[in-house]
């Protein structure tokens, strides 16, 4: 099966600080993965890499056989990599409804038309339906995380990258959340990328983990490998942060 | 469509009191006061669509209407053609400008945008000052050909051109291109996050200004019969600013209030030419205190009702 | 060339003390101060009011109308921009009214023409063949000695600290127990009280009139965007630099191209490089 996403080492520096470094890995159609790592260990930075908000120093990325070198963030979004933010940015002092309808302007999905009508099925699928008419201002931090996914869903992705969707939330809007990505997962057929530093939330939703420690890839593999892998458990216990919390 | 109809009965009422009020009054000299706030009209409107919408606040709005005006002037002085031909070239070379400007900074953030078209704006005033030979220097270029021998008709067609701009940009504004514009002001980088190519949507909305404002520029001084190069001064600029803002941001209908109502308040007020910055700041202070939405805009959501 | 040297000092030193004033204020609290200019004009016409038709002996004169000035610049951060913290525009737009009321104000209460303030110093030196007012190097000297005061205040004292802090990082200053309000108000009566030094200095050699405060503003933002906005040591650097090259502007090409050197120069910042010369950040 040829592979959706190719990354190739992929390398980013900033002034004497190397970010990512050679960084290589691919994804298959249909797949939710994950990249597992402690803070600063680059998650973040290879996302803007992929999405075309930082420039690459060295290495290619390849989608659906196409490179995304060069490109700009609104071009890689209209070849069907979609992406969230890590603190939510929504449209401010718009409605939750207009803020999906942007997602439905992208050239990708407007030449299709039924634009209105489609963000409202988007909304209805992340459950957001009944709050249409709010201003998103008054969002409360769940809703705004399921407003960030529906604006990237609306662009019709083929790949979905998620970046820390769990941060910030309380424990009672993790499982809700969760399923709700297993859902679209399995509905639409959309292959997903997460970013997630808490070990727990992704056992159960990935099929593969990524781990990435001080910018570089430290090992591949299922979930349950990866929380035996020695570096791995070196990264996290080498540090002040809590273990890794499986019960 | 209740709202539809409201705003319609609405925009046309406002029509008819503009089209009516010269009649009324039986006076050159107030039609002329009238026809000079109809192009402030056609100034702030378009000001709002790009700024008012996507929030990059442009201080050197004066740069298209510059423009505008002193090509007309130099396509009826300079090149003797009809004044006629005036209108369309004003916005193209206002176009030219807009592009020329506008792409190189309107990737800077905010105040940068803003300090960058001011300085733009500026160095065109000054540039007519040094030039004096080919632009008449402080005296600019009198002896213009008007489009109309009578001023009653110089005013419908600056109320037609007013009414024109405002509906289109209006529309526009109510399209999914003011969807985007709000989105961009929102959050640029999220916009394009959301697939949405924010830098051409800045560019084009920058152009469709500058070609309104341009065109308004051209209008100005047929009326004056004559342009100097404060045309181009950050008065006009802020004056345009303080209008929308009167009127209510964002609005498009809002600043075309604001606009009327702050160009005929020093002939409402009698005596207060001299005074008229002054007015307008203690106005605009009352406004930023109680009232930072604008006047005009609010007032008349309210006398609609709520949709 | 010796002119040169020496007006173009003066030019630099006059800028330098009115763009640091407004880059201070912007680095410290965000405010993009459109009011600077007319704290430049309020002291030159406080100086103009004292010695004239009060009567008051020069020295007293220059040091009240600075004093008053800052405080105008506190109670107009106490008053008016604070309660509009929040928006940017805002508070660009108040301090637009404040200084639109200022040109309107002078006007009205003292005309349209120049007025005249006695100079400090009225003997010219002669040196190389060139005659250099006395006024005019008491403001250079002022000047410097104006920005090594600044320099020690706040590298020395604790307010001075206090002021470091905030202006890296508002929150946590905050959390550090420091009053960021008192500060603000603090800062812009610095500001406020510098750009009035200048003022009061240059007053007998410039003009002193209603529309004085455009200019210098121009000026001030030209400087301070070359500069980098919030970076003291950048306003320094790029006063010099455009006091000096509109002096051999002037002196080379006409006097009539040395203000559009300030605005291709700003123009060429924001389009090239928009955190300045030494500025930290590209934006707000």
């Amino acid at each position: 099966m040829t592979a959706l996403l190719k990354v190739e080492r992929v390398t980013k520096r900033f002034g004497g600080l190397v970010a990512v470094r050679d960084v290589s890995f691919e994804l298959r159609p249909g797949e939710i993965a994950g990249i597992l790592g402690p803070n600063g260990a680059g998650k973040t930075t290879l996302f803007n890499l992929l999405t075309g908000f930082i420039a690459l120093d060295l290495g290619t990325v390849e989608f659906e056989g196409g490179s995304l070198a060069g490109l700009a963030p609104h071009r890689i979004v209209n070849r069907g990599l979609a992406r969230t933010f890590q603190l939510c940015r929504p449209f401010r002092g718009m409605s939750v409804f207009e803020n999906v309808v942007v997602g439905c302007l992208a050239p990708r999905v407007r030449r299709a038309g039924g634009t209105e009508a489609r963000a409202r099925r988007i909304l209805d699928q992340v459950g957001l339906a009944a709050k249409a008419a709010v201003p998103v201002d008054a969002l409360s931090y769940g809703d705004l995380r399921r407003l960030e996914i529906a604006r990237a869903l609306a662009t019709n992705p083929k790949l979905l990258l998620l970046d820390e969707p769990f941060a910030g939330l309380g424990s009672s809007e993790i499982e809700p959340l969760s399923a709700l990505i297993r859902r679209l997962h399995a509905e639409e057929g959309l292959t997903i990328l997460i970013i997630e530093h808490k070990l727990r939330e992704f056992m159960q939703l990935v099929q593969r983990v990524i781990a990435m420690d001080f910018g570089e890839v430290i090992a591949i593999g299922p979930p349950a490998e990866i929380v035996r892998h020695p570096r791995v458990v070196e990264a996290y216990i080498g540090r002040t942060e809590a273990p890794l919390g499986i019960a | 469509m209740r709202r539809l109809n409201k705003d319609v009965i609405g925009a046309l009422t406002v029509l008819a009191v503009l089209a009516l009020a010269p009649l009324a009054a039986q006076s050159d000299y107030v039609t002329g006061i009238l026809t000079v706030s109809l192009i402030f009209g056609i100034w702030a409107v378009s000001w709002d669509f790009m700024s008012g919408l996507s929030g990059r606040e442009n201080f050197g709005h004066a740069l298209f209407i510059g423009a505008g005006a002193y090509t007309a002037a130099f396509v009826d002085g300079k090149f003797d053609l009809s004044p006629w031909w005036g209108l369309p070239a004003g916005a193209l070379v206002a176009v030219l400008f807009s592009l020329i400007v506008g792409f190189p900074t309107l990737r800077l953030r905010g105040p940068y945008f803003a300090l960058a078209m001011l300085a733009a704006a500026t160095i065109m005033q000054r540039l007519m000052r040094i030039f004096w030979q080919y632009t008449g220097g402080e005296e600019g270029i009198p002896g213009l050909d008007p489009l109309f021998d009578e001023p009653l008709s110089t005013y419908y067609f600056c109320l037609g051109a007013l009414a024109l701009v405002t509906a289109a940009l209006l529309a526009l504004a109510r399209s999914s291109w003011g969807t985007i514009l709000r989105a961009i002001r929102g959050d640029e980088a999220a916009c394009q996050a959301a697939g949405i190519n924010v830098t051409f949507y800045k560019i084009a909305s920058l152009v469709i200004s500058a070609a309104c404002a341009g065109t308004g520029g051209a209008l100005y001084a047929d009326y004056q019969q004559a342009v100097t190069p404060d045309v181009f001064a950050v008065a006009l600029s802020i004056t345009i600013i303080i209008m929308v803002y009167v009127g209510g941001m964002g609005s498009i209908y809002g600043p075309m209030g604001g606009a009327i109502v702050l160009a005929l308040l020093p002939e409402v007020l009698r005596g207060l030419g001299e005074y008229r910055l002054w007015v307008y700041s203690v106005i605009l202070m009352f406004i930023l205190f109680f009232s930072p939405d604008g006047l005009v805009a609010p007032l008349w959501r309210r006398l609609r009702g709520a949709p | 060339m010796f002119n040169i040297l020496v007006y173009g000092a003066v030019t630099s030193a006059i800028y330098a003390m009115l763009a640091v004033g407004f880059t201070l204020i912007f680095g410290v609290a965000r405010i993009l101060n459109l009011a600077h200019g007319a704290f430049y004009g309020l002291g030159a016409y406080a100086a103009y009011v004292m010695t004239g038709p009060l009567h008051w002996p020069l020295p007293l004169a220059a040091v009240a109308a600075v004093l008053l000035v800052a405080g105008f610049g506190a109670a107009m951060e106490r008053v008016l921009v604070r309660p509009l913290r929040q928006s940017a525009l805002a508070v660009l737009m108040i301090t637009l009214a404040v200084a639109l009321i200022f040109e309107q104000g002078m006007f009205l209460l003292f005309g349209s023409e120049a007025r005249n303030v006695p100079a400090f110093v009225t003997d010219t030196w002669t040196y190389s063949g060139l005659d250099i007012s006395g006024q005019r190097l008491l403001t250079l000297a002022v000047g410097v000695l104006v920005l090594c005061l600044l320099y020690l205040f706040i590298q020395k004292t604790r307010a001075g600290a206090a002021i470091l802090a905030i202006s890296q990082d508002p929150e946590g200053a905050q959390y550090m127990g420091i009053p960021a309000n008192r500060l603000y108000s603090l800062v812009m009566a610095l500001s406020a009280g510098i750009a009035a030094t200048a003022g009061v200095l240059t007053a007998p050699f410039l003009t002193v009139q209603p529309t004085m405060d455009l200019l210098p503003m121009v000026k001030a933002f030209a400087i301070v965007i070359v500069g980098g906005l919030g970076s003291i040591p950048g306003s320094i650097l790029a006063a010099l630099l455009l006091g000096y090259s509109e002096t051999v502007v002037a002196y080379t090409v006409s006097p009539a191209w040395t203000e559009i050197v300030s605005l291709i120069a700003v123009l060429l910042t924001l389009i090239l490089r928009p955190a300045g010369l030494l500025g930290k950040r590209a934006a707000f």
